[in-house]
């Protein structure tokens, strides 16, 4: 690997999705720092969703590449992706609708015993299983549903909805989580302390994020570095307040 | 001679055997990992035709009796099974038993191939599309069982082994045959409880509920839903087999979409889809309501305008419908299937919390 490769834990080049004639990404390349908060800001129908769909594999891109850990994962299928080590949550929650919150969490994790042979026996997971409980209450806490754990998601509110989101891909220990909109729709305090808590596994885990984001006067003082996409296109990067004081991002965000 | 309620009772028990084995087939894969199996019949039909085909095919090659395309022409089918039934099997139970659980063992891997050639069209359609695929599936095999008169004997049907005639004739061997049906029943329903609670049973259900969701968090689409397939085909082969091996004679005719579909599919849908008890109770009700109707047919004739077979149709429909409309989750809704005791949970949750909380 080279010294660019360990540095940046995610690197796009030229990569590009187009709708029919809508190209939602427009040769876009955006890289990650390691064990860093990289942000990702645009207004609406800017393409931030398409690009981490593109890069976690849901849809496939038409052009350009992904380079995640030193690794070519374009056109990987997701679950490869997972497995190599990069999750995102989806801006629209896609919860395990009839699981409970605590099930919703371990199936992120994953467990041996998902293979219907080892499943059969109890034994050949039970302890994984476990050590997968105590996990994910940790996260569950911190995101504050340990007390619903044994609610079926589809009795959750929009809020509960979106802490389960973080909650899934924080359980899984994955190097790189990209985050949709985590807090869209959730109080302004409430979002500051869900994101202080984000920021701070930064330095208790070996993790990144890319955090994707509307409302930047919440999310950029814990931005370390921050891209701007509009129209398919990265207009403008850089440091949070140089970002914060480039014309063309004050503009498309007052022309908004 | 047993008592005639006797016999009513041995017919809900076997009726309610067999179609649990079936229903809890299509339970996994409709209820638990979301495919649409209209063609539920395809596996139970194979798994009869295994029933009808081979064990009787070995036995006559071995005792020097015609096996080939001739073993399933009526006129030599019944004199050649007659034969194995009682100078074969009828003294020899050991090897009674050995030829049953070998025919389930076939039975098995073939509805499990079945299933595993089922996921590729489950791969690329959706939905409806699917499950017309499916359905045409069991359809195709109807018919080549019903004009292919080499494999099981065409419209003539074939008469098939019988493992049980070791314990006997008349009302012991009903009964035993049926007590060991229901034994069969019991063990598969333990098997497909203890996948349901597992981690697997759990991906399927993820995968079900979104199947985005489920690939981002690293599930193999492709292959949960093949397992899912390959082991409901071989589960509701086995069903075929046995009913096969009760009813004492195969024919494909009598496999109809009608019986081993869209009942087990009104089964699933009255009890609870995505958990076996509530399929448990969904069949027993049925199978209990179905047999009444059956017994009771001549006496139904009098005081009901209709003919009575027709009751059987009319009741799908109308479960189906009501279901549908006031409880489309089933009498028994389904319920988290938690993998470890609640207690225990509760342990592990009060164990995190409360350290925090001191921190
Ligand atoms: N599956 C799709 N088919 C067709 N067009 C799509 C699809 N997904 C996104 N688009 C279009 O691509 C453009 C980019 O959408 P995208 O969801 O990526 O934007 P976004 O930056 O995430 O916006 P938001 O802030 O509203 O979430 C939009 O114009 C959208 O309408
Ligand atoms: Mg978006």
């Amino acid at each position: 690997m080279s010294s660019e490769r360990r540095r940046y834990i995610l690197e796009t080049k030229d990569l590009t999705k187009a709708f029919g004639g809508l190209v939602a990404v427009n040769h876009v390349n955006i890289k990650v720092e390691r064990n860093k908060m990289t942000m990702l800001m645009g207004p609406n129908g800017a393409g931030k969703t398409t690009f981490v769909n593109v890069c976690t594999g849901v849809l496939k891109p038409d052009e350009g590449e992904v380079i995640f850990d030193g690794r070519d994962i374009t056109g990987w299928p997701p679950h490869d992706v997972y497995k190599a080590g990069f999750v995102r949550t989806f801006q629209v929650p896609e919860p395990f609708l009839k699981l409970t919150v605590l099930d919703n969490v371990l199936v992120a994790i994953g467990n041996k015993g998902e293979n219907p042979f080892r499943g059969a026996i109890k034994w050949l997971w039970i302890r994984e299983e476990k050590e997968n409980i105590e996990k994910a209450f940790k996260i569950l806490d911190a995101v504050g549903l340990a007390d619903l754990w044994d609610r079926q998601a589809f009795t959750l509110g929009a809020g509960q909805l979106k802490m389960l989101e973080i909650a899934r891909a924080l359980a899984t220990g994955a190097k790189l989580i990209a985050l949709d909109e985590p807090i869209g729709g959730t109080d302004p305090a409430y979002a500051n302390d869900i994101l202080s808590y984000v920021k701070g596994l930064l330095k208790i885990w070996d993790v990144s994020f890319l955090l994707i984001e509307h409302r930047i006067d919440i999310a950029l003082p814990f931005a370390d570095y921050v891209y701007v996409m509009d129209r398919g296109k990265v207009i403008a990067e850089g440091l949070p307040d140089e970002v914060a004081n480039n014309p063309k991002v004050i503009e498309i965000y007052i022309g908004e | 001679m047993l008592p005639p309620y006797v016999y009513l009772i041995l017919n809900i028990l076997v009726n309610f055997a067999v179609f649990l084995i079936v229903t809890l087939s299509l339970n996994l894969e409709t209820g638990y990992a979301g495919i649409p199996q209209f063609g539920r019949v395809l596996a139970v039909l194979a798994g009869a035709i295994v029933a009808g085909a081979v064990p009787g095919r070995l036995i006559a090659y071995y005792i020097g009796e015609k096996w080939g395309a001739e073993y399933a022409n009526h006129l030599y089918n019944f004199p050649i099974v007659d034969r194995i039934n009682r100078e074969i099997l009828a003294p020899n139970p050991l090897l009674s038993i050995g030829i049953l659980l070998f025919t389930l063992v076939v039975a098995a891997i073939f509805g499990g191939i079945l299933g595993y050639l089922s996921s590729y069209p489950a791969l690329r359609l959706k939905e409806a599309y699917l499950g017309i695929t499916l359905l045409a599936f069991g359809d195709a095999l109807q018919i080549i069982g019903k004009y292919w008169q080499p494999l099981v004997g065409a419209t003539m049907g074939v008469t098939v082994p019988d493992p049980y005639r070791c314990i006997g004739i008349g009302a012991e061997k009903t009964i035993g045959a049926t007590l060991i049906f229901l034994g069969f029943a019991i063990l598969i329903y333990l098997f497909v409880e203890s996948l349901g609670r597992s981690p697997f049973g759990r991906a399927l259900k993820a995968m079900r509920d979104s199947e985005v969701a489920a690939e981002v968090y690293g599930k193999n689409i492709v292959r949960l839903r093949g397992w899912a397939l390959i082991i409901g085909g071989a589960i509701a082969a086995v069903g075929g087999a046995l009913w096969a091996f009760y009813a004492g004679s195969m024919k494909a005719l009598t496999y109809d979409r009608l019986t081993w579909t869209f009942w087990p599919w009104a089964f699933m849908m009255l009890g609870g889809t995505g958990n076996n008890f509530g399929v448990f109770v969904g069949v027993l009700i049925f199978s209990t309501v179905r047999s009444l109707i059956y017994v009771y047919k001549h006496a139904l004739a009098t005081i009901i305008p209709i003919k009575p077979a027709w009751l059987e149709y009319i009741l799908v429909g109308l479960v189906i419908v009501l279901i549908s409309l006031f409880r489309p989750q089933g009498f028994i809704p389904e319920k988290p299937a938690l993998s470890v005791k609640r207690k225990e949970i509760e342990r592990i949750k009060e164990a995190i919390t409360s350290k925090k909380a001191e921190a």
